[in-house]
């Protein structure tokens, strides 16, 4: 793993000043190719309504469920259309799911008048027993019961249901299947160790000085500042940082100017300001020294749908005039060095998170890659852009690392396909609560975390992960 | 010896100046590899300890290594105080690297100290931080200029919402692929090279011709957030509640600039058709396009402006003058009013502060020419009521009279509410008559320290 040769210098640097002092080069950019282009948007027209990307997304997915459908149940299966179903005759359909959710939050329940309700308060979780699964397709929808995990569910899988239509008007499944890991990608990879890092959730401005110097302490391992020499010599095979999102803190969003009196925060600055300096510095540092790529997340300066936009280099001046900083979407995907990346800064891995049973996030990672959509939700219950021509978000071909940001801990797993694909889950945790970050190795796609520590006055042996 | 010399000096920072020396801050010091700075650092404690073993020296060491943690082995990079490090170097499975991080006089509580001494020095050298780094990376060059001015053009071209183009016609409009509708380069330079002056800190006049044309929207749309206040003397006298551009080249400028930069965020709408976010009423977009319209000619004659503020400052101070003595206002002198003013006030009573800045000038300079007057006036809002022909009804406006009792004596500015009534621009034309004529009731008073700034300027200037 990284550093494991650094071992026998480890203690080098305990001595009296030697004459020469070796410099590392860093390992050169081979092959780098930004693939996100169907995530960056040009212009924007919000006159459109939301239907038009479900029938998108219906319409791009059919013939791979389809296709799907006959490999689990036979090529005979019938393959049948809502509209054309008939009574006790066992068939297959294909279809959006939508679950009905007594705790969905609802604008228009909230601001209707004859119900007087109050707000409902954000929850953890917004399942409950009483879910509903729809199946809808181009012109009917039908109610699902039977073999199907109402809980795990959410809306907006493309999914296909295999079993018959009852008397009572619903669909009694036997049976289901997702679209599946979609076709892999050749493998470029390099023969030599090459590490990618993935941070995320740096958490600037937060106004805790907790893990600033566990940021500090990483930017200097990577700028090959930190180390004895067998280190920075393995420091300088990081070949690529990737910064998955929420640079900026929750703090920074506060919204005093709307609460508070005119007069109290008249001279007041956004605290994002100040954050966002914060960040240039540290990406200087950072771009002095190696190709960094800024994705923004949830708490940052940009816009609120998905597909997220860059953030604007002109909050960057000092690091954008480097060539190695490239600000990019969210999510992301891009080949690095022959491996393809694929992520998001976590946003949609937290909304399934609310409105499914499901806890993990690594496997609700993994269950996103099988579903074969990046982001179900959306625009159900995650703000996304009214897309009509096409659905960006759908899978088209397996990535090599699959990752996702601002998870609650560090977890990663090498998932296997049928059809030779390889994939490595990563949920890259939060840095500001846990000074954690990821390290890739490209040649065998592993992953290693890496921990930064200080140490504080409550110092005491059992506490290694936090600095204080 | 020379190689003794570091030793003196590392004495010298930690012993003399009390400094707490990180191995990063010693090798910009003294200009030397990271490598070289720690070795010092060793060598340094080692002697010393030596000489003295009673030498009050407090060591923070790094120590990276492996370690097995929940099935992971993950690798641990952690700064540990001298005391912890045996236990530290325990807990690892395998070490990485162990070197001197720090040394300082006193024992270190936590760690935000050598947190604070790193970021001092990097903030200072920030050019060239990776000067004595280990690690050189070829590709970490900077953009030449015309790569930047590329990477600027290309983000405002596929950023941009063409308002004309709204409709769903537009080919691209999923939202794919930059807008093929682009503005002239010459916009989004303005726009850029006002981003990038700011980076550079210093607003360029160059910008100012293309700053103008692009920035209409944000620019007019009066920005209730004010700007800071400047410190221009003349400011000072409108108080802070008062957005003044005392002089129309300087203060026009850094308002506006203020406030582009305050919203980068702001979208550049084009001017023509940028549905005006601040103007809400139908009827008022055509006025905000006029407002535009005149706000481009007066950006771009601000020379000439200035050469007319002058002259007609004398002028006014002339008739300012005038009305003192006659106190109260005569019809007759409505008339009086010269026409040049008309166009100014011919602006729409949208969102008051913007125009209230330009015309304050002239109230503003006249009190300054006018000097030392002894009378007293104070500004007291009241209900105006007249008649308004051209809509024939009756018109209440509270306006702020500057009134002369004994003590105090009039002068006029009148404040508007935002809400103004008054939507076409036709009743303009008589409205600014009458509020001129209450402006030019007395010198300007405007130039008071705690004075409000009128709306009336808006309607005196231009």
């Amino acid at each position: 793993m990284f550093s494991e040769q650094a071992t026998p210098t480890a203690q080098g640097l305990l001595a009296p000043p030697s004459a020469e002092a070796s410099t590392f080069t860093r390992v050169p950019v081979s092959a780098y190719a930004d693939c996100s282009q169907p995530f960056r948007l040009g212009e924007r027209s919000f006159s459109r309504q939301y239907a038009h990307i479900y029938a998108a997304r219906l319409i791009e997915m059919r013939p791979i469920l389809e296709e799907r459908a006959r490999q689990k149940w036979g090529n005979s299966v019938a393959l049948r259309k809502l509209c054309e179903l008939r009574a006790g005759e066992k068939c297959c359909v294909v279809g959006t799911l939508f679950k009905a959710m007594q705790l969905q939050p609802s604008i228009l329940q909230e601001i209707s008048e004859e119900h007087n309700l109050v707000p409902q308060p954000p929850l953890p979780k917004y399942i409950h027993p009483s879910d509903e699964l729809i199946l809808e397709d181009e012109l009917q929808r039908i109610k699902l019961e039977g073999a199907v995990e109402v809980q795990r569910l959410v809306t907006g899988t493309i999914f296909a249901v295999y079993g018959s239509e009852q008397d009572d008007g619903k669909f009694l499944v036997e049976d289901h299947c997702f679209a599946d890991l979609p076709r892999p990608l050749p493998w470029n990879g390099p023969s030599s160790d090459r590490f990618v890092l993935l941070v995320s959730g740096l958490g600037l401005g937060s106004g805790s000085g907790e893990s600033l110097l566990s940021t500090q302490l990483l930017v200097d391992v990577v700028t090959g500042q930190l180390g004895a020499e067998g280190e920075q010599s393995c420091a300088a095979q990081i070949s690529r940082v990737i910064l998955a999102g929420n640079l900026l803190s929750q703090n920074t969003q506060s919204r005093d100017t709307i609460n508070k009196a005119k007069y109290l925060t008249k001279k007041t600055q956004a605290a994002s300001v100040e954050a966002v300096k914060m960040l240039d510095e540290i990406l200087l540092q950072l771009c002095t020294s190696v190709p960094v790529d800024v994705m923004p997340g949830e708490f940052d300066p940009t816009n609120y749908t998905l597909p997220q936009q860059p953030l604007h280099h002109c909050m960057l001046p000092l690091a954008s005039a480097y060539s190695t900083l490239q600000l990019v979407t969210n999510p992301y995907q891009a080949d690095v060095d022959g491996i393809r990346f694929l992520g998001t800064s976590g946003q949609n891995v937290s909304d399934i998170f609310k409105y499914s049973s499901m806890d993990d996030y690594l496997e609700i990672l993994e269950w996103t890659l099988l579903a074969g959509h990046i982001s179900p939700t959306a625009p159900d219950t995650l703000g996304c852009y009214p897309f009509y021509k096409s659905d960006p978000f759908i899978l088209t071909d397996c990535p090599h690392v699959y990752f996702c940001g601002n998870a609650p801990r560090f977890q990663s797993k090498l998932l296997k396909g049928e059809h030779g694909q390889q994939v490595l889950l990563v949920t890259v945790p939060a840095f500001s609560t846990t000074q954690t970050a990821c390290l890739i190795n490209l040649r065998n796609l592993s992953c290693q975390p890496i921990i930064f520590s200080g140490f504080g006055t409550e110092d005491d042996d059992g506490d290694m992960e936090v600095g204080h | 010896m020379e190689d003794e010399l570091y030793l003196e000096n590392i004495d010298e920072f930690v012993t003399d100046q009390n400094r707490i020396v990180t191995y990063k801050w010693l090798s910009y010091t003294l200009g030397v590899h990271v490598n070289q700075a720690k070795q010092m650092l060793y060598d340094y404690v080692e002697r010393k300890r030596k000489e003295n073993s009673g030498a009050q020296l407090h060591v923070t060491y790094l120590v990276a290594g492996n370690l097995i943690q929940n099935g992971h082995i993950c690798h641990k990079v952690a700064v540990v105080r001298e005391d912890k490090l045996e236990a530290m170097k325990s807990k690892l499975a395998t070490i990485a690297s162990v070197h001197v991080y720090s040394i300082q006089k006193a024992l270190l509580k936590d760690s935000g100290p050598l947190y604070n001494t790193d970021y001092d020095i990097v903030k200072t050298n920030l050019h060239n931080c990776s000067k004595f780094s280990a690690i050189h990376c070829a590709a970490a060059v900077p953009r030449t200029s015309a790569e930047v001015s590329q990477v600027q053009t290309s983000v405002q071209a596929g950023s941009q919402t063409p308002s004309d183009t709204n409709a769903v016609s537009v080919p691209v409009v999923n939202g794919h692929g930059p807008s093929t509708a682009k503005q002239t380069a010459q916009q989004p330079k303005g726009i850029m090279g006002m981003f990038a002056a700011k980076a550079a800190s210093k607003p360029q006049d160059t910008n100012k011709e293309t700053k103008a044309e692009a920035k209409e929207a944000p620019g007019v749309s009066a920005v209730s957030s004010k700007p800071p206040a400047k410190g221009n003397i003349m400011n000072n006298f409108f108080g802070k509640a008062a957005m003044n551009k005392l002089k129309v080249n300087s203060v026009l400028e850094q308002p506006k600039e203020e406030k582009e930069v305050v919203k980068p965020s702001v979208p550049v709408a084009e001017p023509e058709s940028s549905p005006n976010p601040v103007v809400e009423k139908p009827g008022k977009k055509t006025e905000s396009a006029r407002i535009q319209q005149k706000d481009k000619k007066s950006k771009m004659k601000r020379v000439d402006k200035s050469d007319n503020e002058e002259e007609r400052v004398p002028e006014n101070l002339k008739k300012k003058r005038k009305r003192i003595k006659k106190l109260q206002s005569d019809s007759s002198d409505e008339e009086d009013v010269p026409p040049s003013p008309m166009p100014e006030e011919e602006k729409a009573p949208s969102p008051p502060p913007v125009p209230a800045l330009k015309t304050e000038l002239e109230p503003a300079s006249t009190e300054v020419s006018a000097g030392g007057k002894k009378r007293k006036r104070k500004r007291v809002l009241k209900s105006k009521m007249f008649i308004d022909e051209e809509e024939d009804c009756m018109v209440t406006e509270k306006v702020y009279e500057s009134e002369s009792c004994t003590d105090s004596e009039d002068d006029f500015a009148k404040s508007k509410p935002p809400a103004a009534h008054k939507q076409p621009v036709l009743p303009l034309r008589k409205e600014p008559k009458e509020e001129r004529k209450n402006l030019k009731k007395g010198a300007a008073t405007a130039n008071r320290a705690n004075k409000q700034v009128s709306i009336m300027g808006f309607f005196q200037k231009k």
